[in-house]
């Protein structure tokens, strides 16, 4: 994401990214907030439109760290392991973000902050994944080691992903356990809300790609102090 | 201990043939250590005697509780069982300074992590038969379908000691390594645990075969998957 080896400071793309993401952002919430509520949840729902953000960008980012942290086992280069933890931070706030609002949610809807169902599990588990990151990149001295090492959880983190999203599916088909719905706003959207939910997604994405270049620039400026 | 001289195949030319030998000579030769040293395998077999001792303590007395945990206290006992293993399996090399030597062989890279899982696979199968017995005797584990629960078992524990073992050769040359390594690994590792429970959960109920196979086939799938990714990787971390 960063093309330039030596930067100063932020390119105007990363202005661009921040600059509209943080403008645009109270429209988001105008519009999240002037959503009709819904039917079933009233206002409730509402929490929605930091949650599915908070969840896709989680997702997204994690990604991207899995993306990058491959690029860097090829080619070696510090730059594509400065992206990658930085987009594994952002990710882990994100999801953080998603797990809160998530349970803030289901304390009012199914009466309690937790529950042990799959997509819930499955969550948390990943966010250990990248705290487990964190705590590698943190343990290792040596420069190399650590972005090798790091890269390698980031690959082997992420095939998790989509395989525990597989085995959820086989377990409440073997088990038939009564799967709380998450998806129910999805289906019945009000045009009004699935446009305001869009646009907050949009809005969150830009955030991210602003942020995911600034904290690489971040980085990078810190290699450089390092080394000097 | 050095790798035996005579008949270590030569790297170039002699292609997959010597690759398998090198694989098996490495866990012919770690098995033969661990054993030879009885201290390490004696003090995890008593590990997994007293978890499941204190499981059973902190469970019982009544049977049928104690039967409905026992597939999530075998695979409990298992996971950290395994982790202590999978330091061993690198831990020596650490020591003795023949991590560098293994590595300077010519040739690639990843027979050095499947040997090393050769191994972990040679020595967890009869511990995982032995913590299975236990289980059965402590927790009321119906042993009736004995094939199934040993299938179940060598697709588990070999997923579970995939991705130790590629864990354990990252952090060899780590200090804290201990304490890390469970972290990052049972993170990881939760889907092979999750469906190696659920499976032995079914055979212990009684469940059709047809049922549990859907389990073996995620099981293989994970195996398959973390097998690879594991074997790929190695190479690139452990170089440098």
């Amino acid at each position: 994401m960063l093309k330039v080896a030596q930067p100063d400071r932020p390119d105007a793309l990363t202005w661009v990214f921040l600059g509209l993401g943080l403008l645009l952002l109270p429209v988001g919430l105008y519009l999240a907030l002037s959503a009709p509520p819904d039917v079933n949840q009233g206002y409730l729902a509402r929490i929605m439109y930091l949650h599915v953000p908070g969840a896709w960008l989680g997702y997204l980012a994690f990604f991207v760290t899995f993306l990058y942290s491959l690029l860097y086992l090829f080619r070696q280069d510090p730059r594509y392991d400065r992206v990658a933890s930085a987009s594994a931070e952002i990710g882990l706030v994100f999801m953080g973000l998603a797990l809160v609002t998530g349970m803030l949610w289901a304390r009012p809807t199914w009466g309690v902050y937790w529950t042990w169902e799959p997509r819930l599990t499955t969550t948390a588990i990943l966010f250990a994944v990248y705290v487990g990151y964190f705590l590698l990149r943190g343990a290792i001295e040596d420069p190399e080691l650590r972005q090798k090492a790091a890269a390698a959880v980031g690959i082997l983190g992420f095939i998790n992903v989509p395989i525990s999203y597989m085995s959820v599916k086989w377990w409440r088909s073997l088990h038939q356990t009564q799967s709380i719905d998450l998806t129910t706003g999805k289906i019945h959207m009000d045009p009004a809300m699935l446009q305001a939910l869009l646009f907050n997604l949009f809005v969150f994405t830009l955030l991210y790609l602003g942020f995911v270049r600034f904290r690489s620039l971040l980085a990078a400026l810190e290699a450089r102090k390092e080394e000097a | 201990m050095k790798l035996p001289v005579e008949g270590w195949p030569e790297a170039a030319g002699q292609g997959r043939v010597g690759m398998v030998r090198r694989v098996v000579l490495l866990a012919l030769r770690d098995l033969r250590l661990e054993v030879r040293d009885r201290a390490g395998l004696l003090s995890i077999l008593a590990f997994f005697a007293v978890m499941l001792f204190i499981m059973a303590l902190a469970l019982g007395p009544e049977e049928e509780p104690l039967r409905r945990a026992a597939p999530g206290v075998l695979w409990v006992a298992l996971a950290f069982g395994s982790t202590l293993l999978s330091t061993r399996a690198f831990a020596l090399e650490v020591e003795e300074g023949t991590l560098d030597d293994l590595l300077l062989a010519p040739g690639g890279k990843e027979w050095i992590y499947f040997g090393k899982l050769l191994f972990q696979m040679l020595l967890l199968l009869p511990l995982a038969a032995l913590a299975l017995l236990m289980a059965a005797g402590l927790f009321y584990l119906p042993l009736e379908r004995l094939f199934p629960l040993f299938l179940t078992l060598v697709l588990g524990v070999l997923g579970y000691a995939s991705v130790a073992t590629f864990y354990a050769g990252l952090l060899a040359r780590l200090r804290g390594r201990e304490a890390l390594l469970p972290l990052l690994l049972f993170s990881l590792v939760v889907p092979v645990v999750l469906a190696s429970v659920r499976a032995t959960t079914g055979l212990a109920e009684g469940l059709p075969l047809a049922e549990i196979s859907d389990w073996w086939q995620l099981l293989l799938v994970f195996d398959v998957v973390y097998l690879s990714a594991s074997a790929l990787l190695f190479p690139v971390v452990m170089e440098g």
